[in-house]
């Protein structure tokens, strides 16, 4: 089984010391034992899929037509495979050696994709951020947190604890967790599903016509934020917990019989009523506030 | 409302009612009722809409579904059984419900049961009634659910995790799903007719199948 002692094998004490004044520069930088660098030439919309267990995923969008993955591990006993497959690269993280202790399982890789690409991404712990890709992509993790910055097509992610950010992204997104916070920040989106146990969910984005948005969590907060010319039909629920309002709802006219007979609810349009926002908490609170710039 | 019929009485002929077989008490009942026409009103919209599915081309489930359908119903107390006359053949108010079907319009025709099984539940008359029938079939539905979730969690407690930090962040959160499953469950005994609480609930189920299906992984790769 590999150790810190067999990585440090690799290197000579020359090399070492050779590195060492650059080591104190970049203090608690990360040394890499292996690095692995691969291009890849792709046709248009190529699929890219990455399984890592642990580490940090960076994908990059570019203006090349090809796939570049940087990666870099310190076990001897672990590879980070690339292969393309016609018009899909995999990127994996895999053991080489019979026994493989759980960190040696670690690597991070940074991967350049061209804008369209799809994207597939399993990462348990560390992180996944991508930037620019406008593809679809499907990401699940255990622990990792998720960022996406100017995203766009079909996002769908899945956390069982990690935390999610996405900022100016559009197109539909769907987002799941038991204990993740979600934080959706100048998005664009015309579907927005988000569904989290114990996390808070921050909404703070554009409400387009004929959108809809649905917030769930069961404990914590849900904070919706919207500008008075907003457009909106409201319906807000907390089974056990508060509603705290600070639009101007025109009160909807509903029947009676359709109205929830348990918990606080709020039912009201914004202007003309052109997104459908729907809150759902059990025993959270849900705050509706007005954005203050 | 009227003195010598009440609305519990008025549901248990309803069946009748529907198959044109009324009693003057009722009439009488339902003249004075207004809950009881709301009832009666819906039946007939549902009976018009009906109509118009049946015109409609859709795919006919089988007759195996249509008498599941029957048997469900009749199990609840909401048509009653016509002793051991094959279900196609037989004539209830169910039937004359949807009188003009053609089998391929079955399947909404499975919808509108469901539909007129929902408006009998909630009847303000018979809501001591509806709760209970509310908790028996949330109970009747989780019941198989938690037996399957039970096993998979006792098998799951026996694998030897492949990644120790990964494995306790799921344990975790499948402490945080449980205590969720909990509460929604207390609060279901509380309010046996909240849809919400039920979907907070067989939300929570999804999430610890996901959880041990998770967990599963992980363990299958250590081992």
């Amino acid at each position: 089984m590999s150790t810190d002692s067999t990585v440090l094998s690799y290197w000579s004490w020359k090399k070492l010391s050779t590195l060492a004044p650059g080591l104190l520069l970049f203090g608690t930088s990360a040394v890499w034992a292996h690095h692995v660098e691969k291009h890849l030439r792709v046709d248009p919309h190529p699929v890219i899929t990455i399984h890592n267990p642990n580490g940090t995923v960076t994908v990059k969008a570019w203006t090349k037509s090809e796939v570049l993955v940087m990666a870099d591990h310190n076990s001897m006993n672990i590879e980070v495979a690339v292969v393309q497959n016609g018009n899909r690269v995999d990127i994996l993280t895999q053991p080489i050696a019979n026994s493989v202790a759980p960190d040696e399982m670690r690597a991070d890789m940074q991967v350049n994709v061209p804008e369209d690409a799809e994207l597939q991404i399993h990462d348990d712990s560390g992180a996944v951020t991508v930037n620019n890709v406008l593809g679809d992509m499907n990401v699940e993790t255990v622990g990792a947190d998720v960022g996406l910055e100017d995203a766009a097509g079909y996002l769908s992610v899945k956390t069982v604890g990690g935390s999610f950010q996405c900022t100016r992204c559009a197109g539909r997104i769907e987002v799941s967790s038991i204990s993740g916070n979600f934080k959706l920040l100048d998005v664009r989106s015309y579907h927005i599903v988000a569904q989290t146990s114990t996390g808070n969910i921050l909404f703070d984005g554009q409400f387009l016509p004929n959108g809809t948005y649905h917030l769930k969590n069961y404990s914590g907060t849900i904070e919706v934020r919207f500008s008075p010319g907003d457009s909106f039909d409201m319906n807000a629920t907390s089974l056990k917990g508060k509603v705290n309002n600070e639009a101007k709802l025109i009160p909807a006219n509903r029947p009676q019989s359709s109205s929830p007979r348990f918990g606080n609810t709020l039912f009201g349009t914004l202007n003309e009523g052109r997104a459908r926002v729907d809150l759902t908490s059990f025993d959270g609170t849900i705050n509706i506030l007005k954005r203050s710039n | 409302m009227n003195s010598s019929m009440n609305c519990e009485n008025f549901h248990s002929q309803l069946e009748s009612w529907l198959e044109g077989e009324r009693t003057s008490a009722a009439e009488s009942h339902l003249r004075s009722c207004h809950s009881c026409q709301a009832i009666v009103q819906d039946l007939d919209a549902i009976h018009s809409a009906a109509q118009d599915w049946s015109r409609e081309e859709v795919p006919a489930p089988s007759t195996r579904v249509w008498n599941s359908l029957k048997a469900q119903l009749e199990s609840e107390g909401l048509i009653r059984a016509h002793g051991s006359a094959p279900a196609e053949e037989s004539s209830s108010w169910f039937d004359r419900l949807l009188p003009s079907f053609a089998r391929p319009a079955m399947a909404g025709a499975y919808l509108v049961a469901l539909m007129a099984g929902g408006l009998l539940l909630s009847s303000p008359g018979s809501q001591q009634m509806a709760d209970q029938r509310w908790m028996e079939g949330t109970r009747n539905t989780t019941s198989p659910v938690r037996t399957e979730l039970d096993a998979a969690e006792t098998s799951v407690a026996s694998y030897q995790p492949s990644d120790p930090v990964v494995m306790a962040s799921l344990h975790k959160n499948l402490g945080i799903v449980d205590n969720y499953i909990a509460l929604c469950e207390k609060s279901m005994q509380e309010e046996p007719g909240n849809e919400t609480v039920r979907d907070y609930l067989y939300t929570a189920y999804q999430q610890k199948a996901d959880l041990l299906a998770e967990m599963t992984d992980h363990g299958d790769e250590g081992r």
